[in-house]
């Protein structure tokens, strides 16, 4: 149990108490910046997908990684929405639905934003792993 | 030593704990769901819950109130055995028939007619027969791009000769509504999405339900906080922006309702024009000035009615306007992105 009162000379304490309390502030502010560091960085970014068709989940795409992806809509998969993912930014390149909404809208990166097919009942999210702020499942 | 650990270990729990973790209770999830079975747009349910069935027995109670709502509201579909506006739109032996209905009808219509007063007739019910023509002529050019043409001026204008709100007569008592211009329709297009979002939050609410928001289309309504206390998001959308400007703001609510009308969210081109769904009932023609406007305010049945009224109004009567209104804020981005708020807006604002 009592470590430091067996193997420390009495004389010696107080030095290493205000030796580890120091260690201990150091550990702990080090800990505060990197936790601040990280939320800031990382607050808004999100880091995936989710692709839903009429409400259904249709799957989760990381948006580290550059995708092509053609999203098949339709009774017999014959509506087609082609999502691409590059540089950490999703978009719709083509879409077989006739308005061509989704198609012309932004590309999304920031957790939250959407694009939305209505014709074809696509989806297409910003979500992040954290559970806070965002599921990663959509059901 | 290790007691120094251990109180380290508290400490750093104790910060964790209190970045990440609501304070006390079980752990509540956020969940979400959509359905794009009502109001011809998408509608989106996000909310707090124990578990993914507790949350799908509420979304499944909203949307099958909202579906009630759309089956009532909608002007483009009959169903069998229901009067609703479609049915009162529809002409018998060339005139609309006396029609009974259901009382959330006549309580729409009601509330839709202190909407016309309070925006000064910028957001008229009445309007159903011009704005008919614009729906036609853009669900042909959505279809089809290469037939995508303008409605004939001489053809709105005809239209707009039949949208006296005052020729629809409604019976409180026997709960009938008629319309007396054999020529004239409604398009409750305007309002009907944040009157039933309203309608059905209360729902939630009297059952005393928070850690929910909706979206339909555009029409946002908070209900509660979220679960670990913090207030709602909301993202206005820069249809231009990416990444550190996707948002024009971002508000942070509880309880209140956000509605944005935007002239990017359904439209159709003509020549390389892009025509969009909010006709100024001055010019008959969609109306110029505004990316967006948005609107906050408690109730969300008037944040629809007040965006599309603001839409089409100059910024300074616009501006006038809210400022005359208790609990009303709004945002107004121009056509070249810069923006305006009224005075109280900034303290809904996330930064």
């Amino acid at each position: 149990m009592n470590e430091s009162k067996n193997n420390v000379p009495a004389a010696n304490i107080g030095g290493h108490k205000l030796k580890n309390d120091l260690v201990f502030i150091a550990v702990l502010l080090l800990a505060v910046v990197l936790v601040g560091l990280g939320i800031y960085f990382l607050r808004g970014e999100g880091d995936s997908v989710t692709v839903t068709v009429d409400g259904r989940l249709y799957g989760v795409y990381s948006l580290s990684e550059d995708l092509t992806l053609d999203i098949r809509t339709g009774d017999d998969g014959e509506e087609r929405n082609l999502l691409i993912i590059k540089d950490g930014k999703a978009y719709v390149q083509s879409a077989t639905c006739p308005d061509g909404i989704c198609a012309s809208h932004k590309p999304i990166s920031r957790e939250g934003e959407s694009i939305v097919c209505l014709p074809n009942r696509v989806v297409i999210t910003v979500t992040t792993e954290q559970k806070d702020d965002a599921p990663d499942v959509v059901v | 030593m290790k007691k120094r650990l251990s109180s380290l270990f508290l400490v750093v729990c104790v910060l964790l704990t209190g970045l990440s973790l609501p304070s006390c209770g079980i752990p509540k999830e956020k969940y979400s769901t959509y359905s794009f079975d009502y109001f011809d747009t998408v509608t989106s349910i996000i909310g707090y819950e124990e578990t993914r069935e507790k949350f799908d027995k509420v979304s499944e109670q909203l949307l099958s109130s909202l579906g009630e709502y759309h089956r009532l509201y909608t002007i483009y579909h009959r169903y069998d055995g229901l009067e609703n506006l479609c049915t009162v739109n529809e002409l018998s032996n060339g005139s609309h028939r006396t029609v009974t209905v259901d009382r959330r009808i006549i309580d729409l219509l009601l509330y839709a007619k202190e909407m016309y007063t309070l925006t000064g007739g910028r957001v008229n019910i009445a309007m159903g027969s011009v704005l008919s023509v614009w729906h036609d002529y853009r669900e042909i050019g959505m279809n089809d791009p290469s037939r995508a043409q303008l409605p004939p001026m001489e053809k709105l204008i005809e239209a707009s000769e039949h949208t006296d709100i005052e020729k629809m007569v409604i019976d409180e008592e026997a709960c009938t509504v008629t319309l007396t211009d054999p020529d004239m329709k409604l398009d409750v297009g305007a309002i009907a999405k944040g009157y039933a979002v309203e309608m059905v939050a209360r729902e939630l609410e009297a059952q005393g339900i928070d850690g929910y928001v909706l979206n339909v289309g555009g029409n946002v309504r908070t209900v509660g906080a979220r679960a670990d206390g913090e207030k709602w998001t909301v993202g206005i959308d820069n249809p231009d922006g990416e990444g550190e400007n996707a948002y024009f703001a971002e508000a942070a609510l509880a309880g209140e309702a956000l509605v944005t009308s935007g002239s990017y969210q359904r439209y159709y081109v003509v020549d390389g024009e892009r025509y969009h769904h909010i006709i100024d009932r001055d010019t008959l023609m969609p109306a110029r000035g505004y990316l967006s406007v948005s609107v906050i305010c408690r109730n969300s049945g008037a944040g629809d009615a007040l965006s599309t009224a603001l839409f089409c109004m100059s910024l300074s009567e616009g501006m006038a306007l809210v400022d005359s209104l208790s609990d009303t804020e709004a945002l107004w981005v121009m056509e070249d992105g810069t923006k305006h708020t009224s005075a109280g807006f900034e303290k809904y604002e996330n930064n």
